[in-house]
Parts: C-alpha cells; structure tokens; sequence
C-alpha cells in the first residue's frame, strides 16, 4: 500500500517539471488568446476555463515536486469554484443571448466611458 | 450623565418612532420628542454644579467604546458647551413648529432627518473623546445634506453636495489631526487615548514647529464650518436653498461647531501655533465681516443677505476669539450664543413671509408693515438685535469682542500675546457702521416702504383662490407662529438687559481655554531668541563671505 | 492738571434707587404702550400712560434736585461687569446699571423730563387722527426714547451712555420712519441711524481708549484717575480720546461733517422734531462733551476744532436755512446752527454758556416746531411759507401766531430775552479769548446771529403777518385720512383750516411761559448781580472743571477770567473789550444790533415789499459770479450730493464687484475649479475604458506582463 502510494506519488525531478510547466503554460496561453480573439462569449467563456485548467496543472505540479498537498486542495477548490461559475455563467450567457439573440460580446459595451 | 445621553438619544429614538409610524403623526411626534430633549438638558443644566469653576462635568465618564483604540463613549459639558447645546435643543422644537405648514412632502422624513440632526448636534458639543466629537460633528453633514437635497430650492441638489464635499474636506484636516496628537500621545504614554484633555495635555508640549502645522491643520478643518473669509462660499448657496428649519439649525447650530471647535481644540490645543498664527486669522475675519457686509448690502434675495450677515457676525465672533484675552474670547462666547438666537430668529421670520408669498426677492416684494404687522414688529426687533442695539443681546457681544480686540496687546502683566489693537478694532468696527446699513436697508424694502406685492399672489387674492400651502395661512401671523418667535424675542430681551449670570458662568471657561498661553508664548519668546542667538553668527559670517 | 480738579467724589448712595424710576417709567410705558398696540385699543390710553409716566418722572426729578447735596452714585442691578485674572484695574470691566447724579445730571434731566411731559400732551391731540392705529406705536416710541434719554444723562458709566445713545437712536429710527409708507420717510430714518452709527462708532473706540488708558468706564472712577493722570498712557493715545468722543458728539448732535440726517429727519411727527430733533436728543453731544470735559484738554487742539467745527456748521446751517421753503426745515437749519454754538461754547471754554443755551434753545425750538406743527396740523400738512401769510388775522389762531411770534424773538437772540444771555455768554467767551482764532470766531458767530435773525423772521413775517392767504397741503389731518386727503384735492379753494385744541394752545402758551422763565436766571445775574442757577449747577460738576483751569492748558488756550466769571454775573471782565469798549456792554450793543438788524432786513423783504425779494434775487441770478449762490443754498450747498459721489456710490460700486468676484470668481473659478480637477483628470483615463470585454483583458495582460517583465529584469539583475 505504502509502495502503491510512493509510486503513485513518485517526486517529479525539478528537471521533469518543466514539461508540465509547459503544457500548462500552453494551455494558459491558448486560452488567453483565444479569450482575446474570439467574440463569441460561450468560446470565451471556454477559454477562461482553459487558463484555469493550465493554472491548476502548474500547481498540482509543483505540489508533487515538493510533496506539498496545498497545492492540490488549491485545484479542488478551483474545480469546485469552477464548477459553480460555470453554472452561473453559462445561466447568465442565455439570458444575454435571449436579450439581443446573439452570443457575440461586442454588443454589450454600455460600460463604455466613451 | 444619564440625562445627558437621555438628550441626545431621545430624539433618535423618536426619529425611529416616526419612520415605523403613520406620516400624520410625524410633526407631533417629533414636536414632542426635541421637548423632551430640551427637558432632559434643562434638569441637567438645572442642576449643573459646574456654572461657576469653568471644569466640566461630569469630570470622568463614559465606558470603554473602543476600548484597544482609546475611544470612549465619554460625554459631559462645561458652561460653554452646555450653552451652546441648550441653544440647539433649544431652537430644536421650534424649528419643527416652524416647518409644520412648510413641508409637506416626505414628511416623515424630514423630522426623522432633522430630529437624528439636532442629536449629532448634541453629540457633538457633549463629546468629550476626540473621535466621539468627530463622529458627532461629521454626521451632521449626513441629516443636512438631505434636508437641503430633497426639500430646498430650485438648486438644493448643488448646494447640498457643496455643502457636503467643502465641509468634508475641512474636516479631514481636523481629523488628521486629531488622529496625529492622538499617536503622539501614544508615544508619550504608551496607549491609545482620544481623551480632549488628555490630548490637549499632549499637544501643548509639542514642539513649537509642531505646534504651528497642528493647529494649521485644526483651523482649516473649523474655518471651513465657522466660515472664515475665503472657504465661506458654500454657506450663502446653502442657506439660499435650505428650508426655513435647516437655514435656522445651519447658522444657530451647525456654525458654532466650527467656533466651538476653535475654542475646544484649536486654541487649547496648540497656543504656540495660536500665539504665531493669530494675526492671519484676525485679518481674514476682519476681511470677512467687510466683505461680506459690503456684499449683504447688494443682495436682494432676503436670505442670502442674512446668510451673509452670519459671515460678517462670526467673522467678529472669530476675531473676539483671537484677540487672546478673557474679555474678547468671553465677548465671542456669548456672541456665539446669541448669534445663534437672533439670525435663527430672523430666518424664522423670512420663512414666514416666504410660505406666503413664495418669493425672497426684497425688489419684488416690499411694505410688508401694511399687511403684516406684527411680523413686521418681530423682524424689526431681531433686526436691531442683529445691528447690535444696547439693551438687546447682540451688543453685549459685539461690544466685548471690539473691545478685547481693542485691548489685545502682548500683556506682560497677565501674559496674554494679544497683538491686534486699536486698529483692528477700528477696522472691525466699520462692520457695525455696515451691519446697520444692510439690515436697515433690508427693513426699509421689506418692511416699511408702499406695500410691493408679487402680481401672482395679488391675483390670487383677488380671486379667492391661493396656493395650497398658503390657503392654510392668516394674512398675519398666526398663534402658533408668534409662539415660535416670542421665545426667542424674549431671550433676545433678558440676555440683553441681564447678561451678567451668564458672562460669569463663561467666565471661567474663557480663561481655562488661555491658561496655556502664557507659559507658551514664553517658550516661543525664548525660543526665538535662541534661533536668534543661533542664526547671528552665521548671517553675519554669510554676508561677510558674500562680501568677499 | 494738578490739584485745581477738584471734582467732588461721588458718594454711593442706595437709598436714593427712587431715581432709578425715572428710566423706569418710560420703560414700563413703552411696555404698556406696546401691549395697547397688540391689544389694537381704540383710546387715547397711551397718550395718557406716557404723559403719566413722564409726568412722575419728572416731579422724581425734581424732588431729587431739591435732595441733591452732592455727587452721588446709586448702583441698581449689575449689567456688564466682570473681571479675570486678579482682578486688578485693566482686569476688570465693568459696566453696572447704576446712576450718577450730579448737578449736571439733574440740570439735564430736569428740561428732558419737563419738555418730554408737554410734548407728549401737545402730541395726544396732534396725533389723534390715529388713534387705534398708529397712535401706540407713535408713544411707544415717545417712551423708549425717554427711557433711553434717561438712561444716557442719568448712568454712572460710558457702556450706560452708550446704550443710551444708540436707544435714543433707535427711538429717533422708528418715529423717523412712523408715517412708514412714505418712502422718503423711511429713507429719512435710515440714514439718520446710518449716520449716526458713524459717530457711534467714534464714541465706542473712545469709550475702548478710555477703558484701556484709565481702566474704568465709570465717570466718578474716570475723574478720580483723570487726577492722577492715565496709568497706561502712551501718548498717542490719549490725546486721541477726545478726537474719537468729539466724532461721536458730531454724529448725534448733527454737526459737519454729518449733520445732513437731520434736516431730513423731519419727515417724523412734527412733536417728534420738537422733542428729539430739536429739544433733547441732539443736545446728547453737548452733554458727551460736557460730561467728560477733562478728557477734551487731553489734546490741545481738541477744544479747538470744536469750536471750529461748531461756528463752521452755525454758519453753514444759518446759509442753508435762508434759503429754504419748508418752515420746519427752516427750524431744523436753525436748530444746527444753534447746536454749532453750543458746540462754539463748549470749545472756547465756556461750558456753561453751552449748557445755558441748551437750555434756552431746548423751550424756543420746541415751541416754534409745536407753532409749525399746529400750522401742518391745521393745515393739511402745509408747510411752504410762500403758500401761508397773515396768519394772526385768522381766528383761533392768534395763540399759534404770537407764541410763533416769541419763539422767533427768543431764536433771533432778541436783546433781553434768555437766548439774548446764553449766546452771549458763548461770544463773549470768544470774542474775549487770548487765542486770535477764537476772536475770529466770535465775530464769525456774531454774522451768524445777524442771519439767524434774518431766517428766523423771514418765517414769521411771511406766515404769520401780511395779508391773510393760505391753501392747503395735500395730506389729510394728521396724515393718513383719506377722506380729507381727497378733499383737499378736489377743492383747494375751499380748505378750511381747522384751529388747534386745547391741548395745543395750552402746551404753546406754556413753552412760550417757559421760554420767559429760562431768562429768570440771567435777568437775577444781570440786575441783581445774583449767581447766575446754571452757573451755579454747571461749575458743581464735571462740565465746569476744565474751563476752570485757571493754569497750565487753560491759559495756553485763552481761558482766561471770563470764563471763572460768567459774562453775565459780576461783571469784573474789565481787561478784555470788544470794539474799545468794556466786553459786556460791546456786545450787548453788537449783538442786540446784528439781531435787530437781521429782523428788520427780514421786514423789508418779506413783509413790507414781498417782491423786492424776488427782485433781489433776479438781480443776483444775472451776475454769473453770484447767480449760484441762491441756489447752492436753496440745494444745501450740494453735501447730500457729495456725499453720494464721494462715499456711497464707490462703496456700492465695489460692493457690487465683491458680489459678483465672490459669485464668480471666488466660488465660480477657485471652488467650483478645485471641484473640477478630479473630474479633469478622470477625463484624461477616461478612452481607457471602451466598454469592449477584450479592451480590459487586453489591459489586463499586458498589465501581468508587465509586472512579468519587471520582476523577471529585477531576478536577472540580480543574478548578475
């Protein structure tokens, strides 16, 4: 059992965590510009989970590199957070599209000071 | 102690009564609630040990508020505080007599607002805890503003947001610092302690450099409430667009937290600074009661021409406060009192006309006397006790403040540092040349003259059909309006003929808030004559290297 | 100033709080009066409740100056007073509701009381067409100026005097402005008390300078120390204390430069002209001076410009009243330029000439302003001489006509009568005076009584001789009704006058009674070489000290024997002459010649050839030189006008640039521009905020990359 535990949580090198540093930077990046450039807001909506996805990878990585589990209560907490806001904001993106039947972004810029 | 909490939290609780309860009840509800206020500081000042020693009373009181920041809930008065508290629980009732036909929209909130107004007034004058009178004199902006946002003028959004943010911003400087003398006595003692007296025990050690900033500070925060010349200009758009009860409770009340603060803080507080800075303050009340008296008498609107008359008044009380000797600070005192009593009165009695007939404006309405006789025997009689007639309250005041400014001059006898004089007397003195000039040109358009009225309410007379408001009104005033006026006409009456029990009460106060000059203005002296000593050598070493 | 002051020091004495009624009672009837005036009472109850109460005052009066013995002070309540500090003389201030009863005190009280009791009689007839109106409102006027008349002769210090001052101010402001819904009497009224608080203001900073120099404002305390000399003396300050008095003295008793209220002043009452204007309140400077005599030697030019000031404005008043047309403007030139020679007395040293004619002046001027105001009174407000003559022809009005008739005598200084004594008294003060000035003066004053006999005669032989001719005014019968008033209009020609009543005619014939009395004392001094009662009350109190230097300043200003010995009493004035001859006798021949003169100049144009007087003056219109004269004089040499330019209208011109700078400028750019800043540097972030969601994540990566970017250069920095 000890074994089944060690191995499932082997110490990643500082060497090997570079790579999930770079999937995870990827992924935070794919999904930064993808918000940026895409107007539709449930594609928008979808790349900001995407940056949070990356940001939890990177912690759950380092919380293996340092055997520390604080960075794993951190992502379930973002899952669970996630979760939630999902909710919401997928509630909130239907009743914007039933207000002006349509899902792009750009129609909603009251905020404007100018 | 009970007693006084019980005056200041009874209106409160009458305001909450009147929110829950029916609108047509309001006025009487809230009628009741500010006698009782005034009934309970009466038994208190009734049986006040304190009238003759200048201490103040109760000596210690008031839980721990705040207990790790040094707050305390401590409340008790001196002569000068509890005066000016029973002129506002005192004018509280009949402001609210006086709005009964005035105000007829949102009733219930506007006695609520005014009654949770005179009891932060209260809160303030009683407070003997720095932040228990900042909380005191801050929320007062709150009630006030929306008394003049929601049932002034055809302006009162600005005036009131004017209102607001000017007095705001002054007392940020005041708080700031409070809070610093506040630290400082924390460094001294090593505990928080927002005490007034522990605190001014704190600052009159201060260094004299100190000294000056602190009270820099503390006088900006109260010239803006007082108002001192330049920062006054929000006072006549606030007066102008106030209902009648605001304006009374604004120049009766509201002003004098800015002199009481002067008296309370500032001077005590930092005499060093006070002993250096006191000409500039002499000179701009000065500039204020000439300037502000040449400008009343352009004015044609009949409020604005009494909102700057206050000014001018204070701008003497101001200047009886700084000539730094018993006789003028003793003179400012009973003028503040009475300030409060005669131009609340007389914005009493424009009110009055202005319910009937709508307009302010001294060039379209005029020769009142004719219609409205003994309105017109009312606003002569506080008129003169404005111009400052003898044997009204007015005189004492002005008379004593000319003459301590008269007098101030460094006393080596008492150690006063006085350095006004007959000239500043000269020069104030002109004010009164100008007070009776504005006033009685505002009697002879108002007041005497062919009767002037405004063509609609003529028409409407004549067709028997008037405005809502004033169908309610005698031509004349009626019973419940002369009630409003004679207690103020009869104070006016005694504290003119028989001021002498109420100059010794305040007597001792008046000395209590000088007691540290004389030491201070010693220290100062030395002081400068050490820098003096000091900066000798290298001036002349200076000059001989430019020399070379 | 040694020990020839020798003013008695005031014992205290309680018991004699009785006097203490004296201000009282007109204070009670004020409050009487006013409560008929809310009660809307349809009598004549507050005539009688005022003349009652002045009645008492007076007979108090009276029993107190046969009580009299000495200087007394009777404190009553405390009014103003404390002290700090150790109490010690410049740490306390007190200003107590005591009296102080002297000679002069009485001497004053006395005819104020007196004339206040007769006009308030004479005043419940003429004022009867208002009963139930205006009539309590009239006498409650009448009382608070008796109370604060009272107040001002009979307190014991300067804050008392002060109150007093400013009260009869008030009163003099209300019964100014009684008819208030004629605009010219309001504005009457208001710059009467206007100009007045100007020299009140002069007379507060002297009473300061005093307090600050002597530590007291209390008379019998200030003498005490006026002996020992002042404590604090700086001497800049002293010798300004006079100066400061002598603006407020001017201000009340209507001497250049502010005399200009009070020929305007007439628009009151005519029984107020009489009683305020003419009687009592303007002789209030006369009495400031002479109660603090001693502190006008301070400066020894101070007595000086007195004198000047009073023989400039004698002149002035007499040049201006020649040539107007409404007789109670006349009268009320002529009472300044009697109050410029009580002041010409008071200046040469010669208070008690001063206060004799105050006197005398104050029975002669309340009677001819009573025969005036009987003639408005009958007349429907008529008051243009050229519009009335020959009114002793027309029955019921003989009385008015002859006491007329008295008063003109007693104002012309006719030989013999009590004014002929008092301005003497005041000229030969002058004219024997070591200083040339005031010999220039004394003649100066003598031209004026030659043209005050002019004036003074022109009214009477116009009005009262001649052949009978008369209309009416345009105002109803005491002003307000409306029924006469349009009667009046409609048919001029058929005006009856309607004669004077009892209370009229009684009041007259015994003011002009009066008028005889007041010469009892001079006639005892001059033909049974008696002293003379004035000078006997006058040299017991403060008024008379000054003048009795016999060394020191009084001799530096010429106070010489005549003033010790009065001219009228012993008649040892044998080294100063008046045109070679022995000084009483010179001026009784020049004086009795510039008075007869002036009447009979006075005969010839306005009774014996009314038209030669309009023929003199075409004659002097055709010379361009003279042509002016006339009408400066008939325009009150342009000082109304003057002032206007010179004062008002600067003032209200910057006033109105102070308005609009503290609108526009001072709230407008500065507060409303501190406001705006904040809103101005919003402005500037404000493209910033497009509303587009990717603008602000944009804003926000970049922002990230930033601080990226910084701790990434910092680590590699530091690395290095």
């Amino acid at each position: 059992m000890n074994d089944a535990l060690s191995s499932a949580f082997t110490i990643i090198a500082p060497a090997q965590i570079s790579i999930a540093l770079a999937v995870s930077a990827i992924l935070f990046g794919l999904g930064l510009i993808g918000f940026l450039c895409r107007r539709n807001m449930i594609i928008m909506f979808l790349c900001t989970e995407l940056m949070f996805q990356g940001a939890a990878l990177a912690m759950v990585a380092f919380a293996r590199m340092r055997m520390d589990v604080s960075g794993q209560v951190f992502v379930i907490f973002i899952l669970t957070v996630a979760a939630a806001e999902a909710a919401l904001a997928l509630g909130l993106v239907v009743l914007l599209y039933r207000r002006r039947e349509t899902l792009n972004s750009e129609v909603w810029s009251e905020l404007g000071e100018s | 102690m009970e007693l006084i909490w019980l005056s200041i939290i009874v209106p409160l609780i009458t305001a909450c009564v009147i929110a829950v309860g029916p609108s047509k009840n309001a006025r009487t509800t809230a009628f009741v609630g500010s006698l009782l206020s005034l009934a309970a500081l009466t038994l208190f000042a009734w049986n006040f040990p304190a009238w003759k020693n200048g201490q103040h009373f109760p000596m210690v009181a008031g839980a721990d508020w705040v207990s790790g920041a040094g707050v305390s809930l401590s409340v008790g008065f001196d002569t000068v505080s509890l005066l000016l508290a029973l002129l506002t629980a005192f004018l509280m009732p009949l402001c609210i007599a006086g709005s009964f036909t005035a105000i007829n929209d949102r009733v219930k909130e506007f006695y609520g607002w005014f009654l949770v107004l005179g009891s932060s007034i209260l809160l303030a004058f009683a407070a003997r805890d720095a932040i228990l009178f900042y909380i005191g004199y801050e929320f007062t902006l709150v009630p006030m503003t929306l008394i003049v946002a929601i049932y002034g003028g055809t302006e009162r959004r600005i005036a009131a947001i004017k209102m607001f943010l000017y007095t705001f911003l002054g007392s940020m400087f005041m708080l700031a610092a409070l809070l610093y003398v506040g630290w400082e006595h924390r460094l001294a003692s090593g505990a928080w302690n927002f005490d007034i007296d522990a605190l001014t025990a704190t600052a009159v050690r201060l260094p004299i450099a100190t000294q000056y900033w602190l009270f820099a500070a503390l006088m900006i925060g109260f010239a803006v409430k007082v108002p001192l010349f330049p920062l006054h200009t929000w006072l006549p758009l606030a007066h102008d667009q106030a209902p009648t009860a605001g304006s009374v409770i604004l120049a009766s009340a509201l002003l004098k937290l800015g002199t009481y603060g002067n008296y309370r803080f500032a001077l005590p507080m930092a005499p060093a600074g006070g002993a250096e800075l006191m000409n500039v303050v002499a000179v701009l009340s000065i500039i204020a009661i000439i300037y502000a008296s040449l400008i009343c008498w352009v004015q044609t609107d009949a409020k604005k021409l009494i909102a700057y008359s206050s000014v001018s008044h204070l701008g003497l009380c101001m200047l009886g406060l700084f000539a730094l000797n018993p006789i003028g600070a003793e003179g400012a005192v009973f003028y503040m009192v009475n300030h409060g009593i005669s131009t609340g009165a007389l914005f009493l009695c424009v009110g009055m006309f202005y319910e009937r007939y709508h307009t302010k404006d001294t060039d379209v309405l005029g020769g009142l006397a004719k219609r409205m006789p003994v309105w017109a025997c009312f606003m002569v009689f506080f008129t003169l006790a404005s111009i400052g007639l003898p044997g009204l309250n007015g005189f004492v005041g002005e008379f004593l403040c000319l003459g301590g400014t008269f007098i101030a001059e460094h006393d080596s006898q008492t150690g006063y540092p006085g350095v006004l004089g007959p000239w500043y007397a000269v020069v104030a003195g002109l004010g009164l040349i100008f007070a009776a000039m504005y006033l009685l040109i505002l009697l002879g358009k108002i007041v005497w003259g062919p009767l002037r009225e405004p063509a609609s309410h003529a028409s409407h007379a004549s067709h028997g059909e008037t405005h809502s408001a004033s169908s309610t009104l005698p031509i004349d005033l009626g019973f419940r309006e002369i009630a409003i006026l004679m207690p103020l006409a009869i104070s006016c009456l005694w504290l003119g003929l028989q001021p002498k029990p109420m100059l010794d009460a305040i007597r001792p106060c008046a000395e209590r808030m000088l007691v540290n000059y004389p030491a201070q203005v010693e220290r100062v002296l030395a002081e400068s004559a050490a820098t003096a000593q000091v900066t000798a050598p290298i001036t002349s070493s200076e000059t001989s290297s430019n020399s070379q | 100033m040694s020990g020839e002051l020798s003013i008695p020091q005031a014992v205290i004495a309680p018991e004699l709080a009785w006097v203490g009624l004296a201000i009282l009672l007109p204070l009670l009837s004020s409050v009487v009066c006013a409560l008929c005036g809310a009660l809307r009472v349809k009598n004549k109850l507050p005539a009688i409740v005022t003349a009652l109460a002045l009645a008492i005052s007076f007979v108090i009066i009276v029993r107190a100056y046969f009580a009299y013995a000495g200087p007394v002070e009777v404190p009553i309540f405390q009014w103003m007073s404390f002290e700090w500090g150790s109490g010690g003389r410049f740490q306390s201030f007190t200003a107590n509701c005591s009296l102080y009863i002297d000679s002069l005190t009485l001497y004053w009280m006395l005819f104020v009381t007196g004339l206040g009791t007769l006009i308030t009689v004479y005043a419940s007839e003429y004022m009867e067409s208002d009963v139930g109106g205006g009539y309590s409102r009239f006498f409650f006027g009448i009382s608070i100026f008796l109370f604060a008349m009272s107040a001002l002769v009979l307190g014991d210090n300067l804050a008392m005097l002060y109150l007093g001052w400013e009260g009869v101010g008030l009163a003099s402001y209300l019964l100014v402005g009684y008819n208030y819904d004629r605009p010219s009497a309001v504005a009457a009224a208001k710059k009467a008390f206007i100009m007045n608080r100007i020299g009140d203001l002069g007379l507060a900073l002297g009473i300061f300078m005093l307090w600050a120099n002597y530590g007291t404002i209390q008379y019998s305390e200030l003498f005490a120390a006026m002996k020992n000399g002042g404590q604090t003396a700086v001497d800049w300050h002293l010798s300004v204390i006079p100066f400061l008095l002598m603006l407020g003295a001017f201000g009340k008793s209507a001497q250049i430069p502010l005399f200009t209220w009070l020929p305007d002043a007439m628009e009151g009452p005519t029984p107020v002209s009489a009683l305020i204007h003419a009687a009592t309140m303007v002789t209030a400077g006369v009495y400031l001076i002479a109660r603090l005599y001693p502190f006008f030697e301070l400066h020894p030019e101070a007595l000086a410009t007195i004198a000047w000031i009073g023989c400039s404005t004698a002149l002035l008043a007499a040049t201006i009243g020649m040539m107007q047309y409404d007789i109670k403007r006349v009268f009320a030139y002529s009472t300044i330029s009697q109050l410029g020679y009580m002041f010409l007395g008071l200046g040469v040293g010669t208070s008690f000439g001063a206060c004799y004619h105050v006197l005398t002046h104050a029975f002669f001027k309340a009677l001819l302003f009573l025969t005036a105001g009987a003639i408005m009174h009958g007349f429907a407000g008529q008051l243009d001489l050229r519009k009335l003559s020959g009114l002793r022809h027309l029955a019921g009005w003989r009385i008015v006509s002859w006491t007329m008739f008295v008063g003109c005598l007693w104002l012309s200084a006719f030989p013999y009568t009590a004014a002929f004594f008092s301005k003497d008294a005041i000229l030969l003060q002058a004219l024997t005076s070591a200083r040339a000035d005031f010999r220039f003066l004394g003649w100066m004053g003598l031209f004026t009584a030659a043209l005050t006999a002019y004036y003074t005669f022109r009214v009477w032989f116009r009005v009262c001789a001649g052949p009978l001719h008369f209309e009416g005014g345009n105002e109803g019968h005491g002003d307000h009704d409306e029924h006469d008033k349009h009667a009046a209009h409609a048919a001029p020609a058929a005006f009856h006058p309607h004669a004077p009543g009892w209370a009229i005619k009684g009041v007259l014939l015994i003011l002009a009674l009066g008028a005889l009395v007041v010469g009892v004392p001079a006639y005892k001094a001059v033909f049974l070489h008696e002293t003379n009662w004035v000078q006997e009350m006058i040299a017991h109190s403060s008024a008379y000290q000054g003048s009795g230097l016999g060394s020191g300043l009084g001799s530096g200003l010429g106070l010489g024997d005549a003033g010790h010995a009065g001219p009228v009493s012993h008649g040892d004035a044998h080294t100063p002459t008046v045109l070679g001859m022995d000084a009483h006798t010179g001026l009784t021949v020049v004086g009795s010649t510039a008075s007869i003169g002036g009447i009979l100049v006075a005969w010839f144009f306005h009774l014996r050839s009314r038209k030669s007087a309009d023929q003199l003056r075409a004659a002097l219109a055709r010379r361009w030189w003279l042509g002016w004269i006339p009408t400066a004089m008939e325009n009150k040499w342009y000082v109304d006008e003057l002032y206007h330019y010179l004062f008002r209208l600067p003032l209200w011109f910057g006033s109105q640039i102070l308005s609009f700078g503290d609108k526009h400028f001072l709230d407008g750019v500065l507060v409303d521009g501190m406001a705006k800043l904040p809103l101005a540097l919003g402005r500037v972030f404000r493209p910033l905020y497009s509303g587009a969601l990717q603008g602000y994540a944009v804003t926000m990566a970049g922002g990230v990359a930033l601080v990226l970017a910084w701790v990434s250069w910092v680590w590699l920095r530091g690395m290095h």
